[in-house]
């Protein structure tokens, strides 16, 4: 199979992604780097005992000091996931919808390659974009020994790997909404209101009773608010990021063969 | 030899919007085909349903033998397309969008790619987005021409060239007709169907109104008759003639638009004792006209 429309998409988000690795690589080595001046702070602690709503919000529960509670408020609970799906959402929105606004689409359609492999090829880059920044973390994690950080290799590889499986999912939500809407603006604002919902659900669980409840039913839940980093990302929860994620590449696949393309 | 394009009842409507209707034509390889219509008409939305990149609400395409509907692989390595409003990623240099769209052509002779960069004074080293429309056009074109396919789908191919390479396209097309190969060729630009193209089809408001030969459609259509007489002649008696409709009478002068034969008209004017004849071929220009402004919807000629 020709790789033709991968490199053409991977050629036209150069830029994003370069800046996404280099900001996310910059502030998980910050993080890294910051921690031996916090490990030891009980106040980061009682912060977070005190006030468990207002840490909710910005994802951070339990302890604040140790190694995973340290990256999971500074990394895993917010910036990774939602700079990757920055990434993935943008891309989603783009690969389809997108490029049929701008006029691009007719020319890659007009290939002699099919619609199918166009969207496979389309899913890999979006695969690959959604590895981005959980990629660069993990790979700033590695000189967390040098800083008296060392948290658990096989957990924070399957977080990485969750993290990137819910941004691959959000990314196949805009890319399944573009082809079946036509519309970019729809993609990005139903790709990312499910995002922003989904995260709410997933931080406010542990502070809130009724939304810790409904916990299960958000993607951020099954990837990275479950105490992932200690735990490990759990057999149930991979399986459902791939299945939702495999649902919506189908409906991408119904979408993008009736679209009409310009 | 089979058509390279059937066209059937090819119908695509969006909606309440009208796409086109009940579109049928015939082309005929080695040849190339002019599809003109003013702006709106269609010209656009049946390329696209011929592509496979629209599917019709109703009718057939069969291009190359194919159901365009199913935009096999198969097809689509055999057409070569330029859209008519051509989008090049900005950012991207000219080199880049060719090697990329070259590679997933599988093209391994890049003689006639260079061959025509050459032809076309090609700058393939800026971003697009820093060449001017026409500069942009002439990439559109290489896209189309390099991997010399068995027919090309040009949708107002010349937008934006200057006369001088208006020129050397047309030296392109007469060169790939020359070869055997097809050009279907959307257009407004009259004066370049003239020059190009052996077959034709106007749409209007999505529907063809005529399909013929530039030869045919000048043979059928009207000729400029200007009589003078020794003095004033009754302009009703010419009217009546078939064929003959009266475009202005001033006492001594007539002139006549003349659709049928000329013998019974000029009869008339030698038993009325004509001192002066004058007479013009038909008015292509004039005709394209009347078939964009006047005449749409009423299929007027059709020859296959």
């Amino acid at each position: 199979m020709s790789a033709e429309v991968m490199r053409l998409d991977l050629r036209l988000r150069r830029r994003m992604v370069l800046g996404c690795a280099i900001g996310i690589g910059v502030y998980a080595f910050l993080i890294v780097a910051l921690y031996p001046a916090f490990k030891d702070d009980a106040s980061l602690d009682a912060l977070s005992q005190g006030s468990p709503t207002l840490a909710a919000l910005f994802g951070a529960s339990g302890s604040l000091t140790s190694v995973e509670g340290w990256l999971n408020a500074n990394l895993y609970a917010n910036f990774v996931p939602l700079v990757s799906l920055l990434l993935t959402i943008g891309y989603g929105a783009a690969a389809i919808a997108g490029q049929d606004e701008d006029g691009i689409l007719g020319l890659t359609a007009t290939l002699p390659i099919s619609r199918r492999h166009i969207l496979i090829q389309k899913t890999i880059t979006l695969g690959l974009l959604a590895l981005v920044v959980p990629g660069t973390t993990l790979a700033c994690l590695v000189a967390g020994p040098n800083f008296q950080l060392t948290p658990d290799w096989s957990s924070t590889i399957l977080t990485t790997l969750g993290t990137a499986l819910l941004a691959l999912d959000f990314g196949l939500l805009a890319l399944s909404v573009g082809a079946l809407t036509e519309s970019r603006g729809t993609a990005l604002g139903v790709a990312s209101t499910a995002a922003a919902g989904a995260y709410l659900i997933s931080s406010l669980a542990p502070a809130v009773n009724w939304v810790h409840s409904i916990r299960w039913t958000s993607p951020f839940y099954w990837a990275v608010g479950n105490d992932q980093l200690t735990q490990g990302l759990g057999l149930g929860a991979a399986a459902a990021l791939v299945i939702v994620g495999g649902a919506l590449c189908t409906a991408a696949a119904v979408g993008f063969e009736r679209l009409d393309v310009h | 030899m089979a058509p390279a394009i059937v066209l059937d009842g090819l119908t695509k409507s969006f909606g309440e919007q009208r796409g086109v209707c009940d579109v049928s034509l015939e082309v005929t390889p080695g040849q190339v085909f002019g599809f003109l219509g003013p702006n709106g008409a269609g010209k656009s939305t049946t390329i696209r349903l011929m592509l496979g990149l629209y599917r019709p609400t109703s009718g057939t395409a069969l291009v190359l033998g194919h159901d365009a509907r199913q935009a096999p692989v198969e097809l689509l390595r055999r057409i070569g397309y330029l859209p008519g409003e051509l989008n090049l990623p900005g950012r991207m240099t000219g080199r880049e969008i060719v090697n990329l769209f070259a590679a997933a052509r599988k093209i391994t002779d890049s003689r006639l790619r260079h061959e025509l960069v050459d032809r076309f004074r090609l700058d393939l080293d800026r971003p697009v987005r820093m060449l001017s429309k026409g500069n942009r056009q002439k990439i559109g074109l290489l896209l189309a021409f390099q991997h010399r396919p068995e027919l090309l789908v040009l949708d107002e191919p010349t937008s934006g060239l200057d006369p001088l390479l208006q020129d050397e396209f047309a030296c392109l097309v007469r060169d790939t007709v020359a070869e055997g190969r097809t050009v279907f060729l959307s257009s407004h630009d009259l004066d370049e169907v003239q020059r190009l193209v052996h077959q034709l089809a106007i749409i209007r408001d999505g529907k063809v109104v005529v399909t013929d030969t530039v030869a045919g459609l000048r043979e059928s259509s009207a000729r400029v008759l200007e009589l003078r007489f020794p003095g004033h002649v009754d302009p009703a008696e010419f009217a009546v003639q078939p064929g003959v409709r009266v475009r202005s009478s001033d006492g001594d002068r007539l002139v006549l638009s003349l659709a049928g034969a000329v013998a019974p008209v000029l009869a008339l004017a030698a038993r009325r004792g004509a001192v002066d004849i004058v007479a013009r071929p038909a008015d292509l220009d004039e005709l394209f006209r009347s078939y964009y402004d006047d005449r749409g919807g009423e299929r007027i000629h059709d020859v296959g």
